[in-house]
């Protein structure tokens, strides 16, 4: 691969400026679809860029009291580790960038590394409504991170494999989400969590903690945040279409598989009342243990199967 | 016990204490007392007499005069109790009634600070309304009160830092705060999540409006009256005008009353249903906010459409109403009360069996019976624990003597409760406009009223969305009212959320705080401060800009 195609990979696609603008208009249909459901008429199609433009040109406060280093770099690594995320997924259906044996799990912690961001961000500021913020959004990566590892594990040892590209033609035979529903449940709610979507807001809820963790982010810093959990959004939905769906292994396949999952998330976000810190974590010990009783069976149904 | 046989013991208990005026209202029972029998007196009504404490009205009588008078005024159904303290102007020393009434003491706050009565043995003597940096020994309801000018320089803003010297970690919820539409600070002190403490600081929109109308004829009166409260403005002068008919002795016709009690049921449908979509957007569920919001424009439309204003409505004259209903109006009425009807059916089915929604309301906020009255709770608060004040009943005034309407009650006391027992009063309230609309008595909307009011004093209670909403006017024969004092019932039930926060989660403490359905603008009334011509307080863009620069980065 000659540095051109690199830098192509890198800064054009799959990573940098497509999955960028596939990740805003993610984002403006979820907006949209959940307006409709809510009897609103939404945004117009441009608004999450026009967002994204305005708090760039806007002067970013620094609060007193907050580690200016730190402050800075976050939202570029949380946004960093979300674009280096979307390499190993097979972005728009025309396969990964870079695969290696082993790179799903590279792949969960590139995912991971953005709420992380966050939560430091908010642990970083010494205001109130971040610091409360930056602790619910920790609790729940523990609530919600070993279930959706458990649950994308799935796919993994029924492919026998734990590079995303053979999951990902292993599935193209095998619709997962008939054999592993209970999988396909919590890895959804895994990724709303991650996203702290509705129901699992909580991190953020706006009538109790304003903004939570990114209460003090004005400008650049939380323009990538948000461009990063764009990304993720994208790249997470890649992955459940690509394990559970069927395979993704086209355009026209990506687009509807993911759309549908876009779908579905809407209605999810419009049907649910936010649950408390307490709630989430209640509802993830069976998460977690419902994602394990997967994995159980799928090692049993092997051990079975080799045994023949 | 009805209000006569109220009344009457009221009388056996307050005899010995002091002397018995005549009340020009059968209902109503006034005694003079010495300061130092009060607490007695309120106690033996309250314990005894089973009345509970309405409201506390301070008085300047003059510098002529050279006395402060201060009214409390005890309540059992339709009989009121007023127990009338004097003091003297150059010394005025009263004791305080919180021994046996906890929550009198948001009232007598407000009597400290606006007249500089001194409550002796009060709990709390702190600002209640008036800001900290406003000048000692200017109370702005005496009579020779001179507004004091604008201070020179902004006021301090506080150190905000995590973890105070007290060692606890303070959440500060507002005065500006996207769970609050209005301004009020709230300090809740938390233990992770669990709410350890709680306290309260209103007063960021009083506007000073029962002062301003003792500087404005009867009429103005009125319409700033209606301005104290955005959503149940109808209310107000409702009240206003029924205490002022009450002085001029003149009772507005049928016709009137109807429509005035019309009014006040669409307006209540309109209250409850906002409250319905704050109250699930602080839940977190947007949908059922966006949902009722999308319904209530209806009942803003027939609102409009019968007043001329979807907001502040001037729907009433002194003697009446401005406002006709015609035969096509009250079937376009008709017609949104069925949509209205259909809708707060499908919510009361929502908020009794959505399982996410009742993990976050059932069992939370409980306020009991004993709590409800211990707290002084009003209106639909009072209702959804079983304790039953609702004014339209026990003292129909208007025209609710001969449209009544129902009580609504539930017993739970938690915040599902107080989901259902306000979507249920939006059928009530239908159920009474149709029974308007269907014997809408015919006949003259406004009866003739003198331009000078004859001296005397009334009080009216009427019910709005959130409680009983109390009016004392006091009339010196003038063109302008002499006093006007309006409690409102958010005033009562604030105290008890306070209470109630405390061993909840935090993400529970803004639905209860909304449970009580708060109104802010109507807990703030009296007193604006005249900015000074020129005044450091006009800020340029500049100097606003460095202003926040200076605080942020400090």
């Amino acid at each position: 691969m000659n540095s051109f195609q690199t830098l192509f990979t890198f800064l054009i696609f799959p990573s940098g400026l497509s999955v960028l603008a596939l990740g805003l208009a993610y984002d403006w249909a979820g907006r949209k679809v959940v307006a409709r459901l809510q009897n609103r008429i939404g945004p117009r199609w441009f608004q999450p860029l026009a967002d994204v433009l305005k708090l760039l040109s806007k002067e970013e406060v620094e609060p007193s009291g907050a580690d200016r280093f730190l402050f800075m770099a976050l939202p570029v690594i949380a946004l960093a580790g979300a674009l280096t995320a979307v390499l190993y997924v097979p972005l728009g259906g025309l396969g990964p960038a870079f695969s290696f044996q082993g790179d799903l799990v590279v792949t969960l912690y590139l995912l991971s590394l953005l709420t992380l961001c966050i939560g430091l961000a908010g642990a970083n500021t010494s205001t109130r409504f971040s610091v409360i913020g930056a602790t619910r959004t920790l609790t729940q990566v523990f609530s919600y991170e070993a279930p959706f590892l458990l649950a994308l594990l799935g796919p993994a040892i029924a492919a026998g494999s734990w590079q995303i590209s053979e999951i990902n033609s292993y599935a193209q035979s095998h619709w997962l989400v008939i054999l592993q529903p209970i999988g396909f449940v919590v890895a959804m709610i895994g990724l709303m969590g991650k996203l702290e979507m509705p129901p699992f807001d909580a991190p953020e809820a706006e009538t109790e903690i304003v903004a939570g963790a990114l209460t003090e982010y004005s400008g650049r810093g939380l323009a990538l945040f948000r461009l990063g959990k764009d990304v993720e959004l994208v790249a997470g939905l890649t992955l459940i279409a690509a394990f559970f769906l069927g395979g993704v292994t086209n355009p026209l396949s990506f687009l509807l598989k993911t759309l549908f999952l876009l779908a579905l998330f809407a209605v999810l976000q419009t049907l649910l009342t936010r649950l408390r810190i307490d709630q989430v974590a209640r509802w993830w010990r069976y998460g977690a243990l419902l994602g394990l009783a997967q994995v159980m069976l799928m090692i049993l149904w092997n051990i079975w199967q080799g045994g023949l | 016990m009805t209000s006569e046989e109220a009344l009457n013991k009221a009388g056996a208990l307050l005899a010995p204490l002091g002397s018995e005026t005549p009340s020009p209202d059968p209902l109503r029972k006034d005694a003079i007392l010495p300061p130092a029998s009060l607490p007695a007196a309120a106690a033996a009504l309250v314990e005894q007499g089973e009345f509970y404490l309405s409201a506390i009205t301070g008085m300047d009588l003059g510098p002529e005069a050279g006395q402060l008078e201060v009214l409390y005024h005890f309540c059992h159904a339709g009989a009121v109790v007023t127990l009338r303290v004097q003091t003297p102007r150059q010394q005025p020393e009263i004791p305080t009634i919180c021994g046996s009434i906890p929550h009198a003491s948001l009232y007598e706050r407000e009597v400290v600070e606006m007249l500089g009565v001194n409550i002796l043995g009060a709990p709390d003597t702190s600002h209640l309304y008036l800001p900290e940096d406003w000048p000692a020994n200017t109370y702005p309801l005496r009579k020779d009160f001179v507004a004091p000018q604008a201070p020179d320089s902004a006021p301090e803003v506080g150190e905000s830092q995590p973890g105070s010297s007290t060692g606890r970690f303070v959440v500060p919820i507002g005065p500006q705060h996207p769970a609050l539409k209005e301004p009020g600070r709230f300090e809740f002190s938390v233990d992770g999540e669990i709410v350890t403490g709680a306290s309260v600081r209103l007063g960021y929109v009083h506007r000073g409006i029962e002062k301003a109308c003792e500087e404005r004829n009867w009429t103005q009166g009125m319409y700033l009256l209606e301005r104290v409260c955005g959503i149940c403005s109808h209310t107000h002068a409702f009240a206003y005008v029924l205490a002022v008919e009450k002085l001029a002795g003149v009772e507005a016709p049928p016709r009137a009353q109807a429509i005035r009690e019309l009014l006040a049921g669409l307006e209540r449908i309109h209250s409850h249903l906002l409250w319905l979509g704050v109250a699930a957007h602080e839940a977190g569920f947007d949908t059922l906010f966006m949902y009722s919001w999308r319904d209530r424009e209806t009942v803003m439309d027939l609102l409009e459409k019968l007043t001329g204003n979807r907001v502040n409505y001037s729907a009433n004259i002194l003697g009446g109403v401005k406002c006709e209903i015609t035969s096509e109006l009250a079937e376009t009425i008709r017609q949104g009360l069925d949509f209205l009807e259909n809708r707060a059916q499908h919510y009361l089915t929502v908020v009794t069996t959505d399982a996410s929604f009742l993990q976050r309301t059932r069992g939370i906020g409980v306020t009991t019976y004993e709590q409800a009255l211990h707290f002084g709770l009003l209106g639909p608060t009072a209702r959804a624990s079983g304790l039953v004040r609702d004014i339209r009943v026990e003292a129909p005034y208007g025209a609710y003597k001969s449209f009544p309407v129902s009580v609504v009650k539930e017993t739970a006391g938690d915040l599902e409760a107080k989901f259902i027992v306000r979507i249920k009063e939006i059928f009530v309230s239908c159920a009474a406009i149709r029974m308007i609309l269907d014997n809408l008595p015919g006949g003259e909307l406004a009866a003739r009223m003198p331009r000078k009011i004859p001296a005397g004093e009334a009080i009216s209670r009427v019910e709005a969305p959130r409680g009983e909403l109390f009016y004392f006017v006091k009339s010196n024969g003038g063109e302008k009212p002499e006093r006007v004092h309006a409690r409102t019932p958010s005033v009562n039930n604030f105290a008890s959320v306070m209470q109630l926060a405390i061993g909840h989660q935090l993400a529970d403490v803004p639905m209860i705080l909304a449970g009580i359905d708060p109104c802010f603008s109507c807990n703030d009334r009296m007193v604006v401060l005249r900015p000074r011509h020129g005044s450091p307080q006009v800020w340029s863009w500049d100097e606003l800009l460095r202003y926040a620069n200076q605080v942020v980065r400090r």
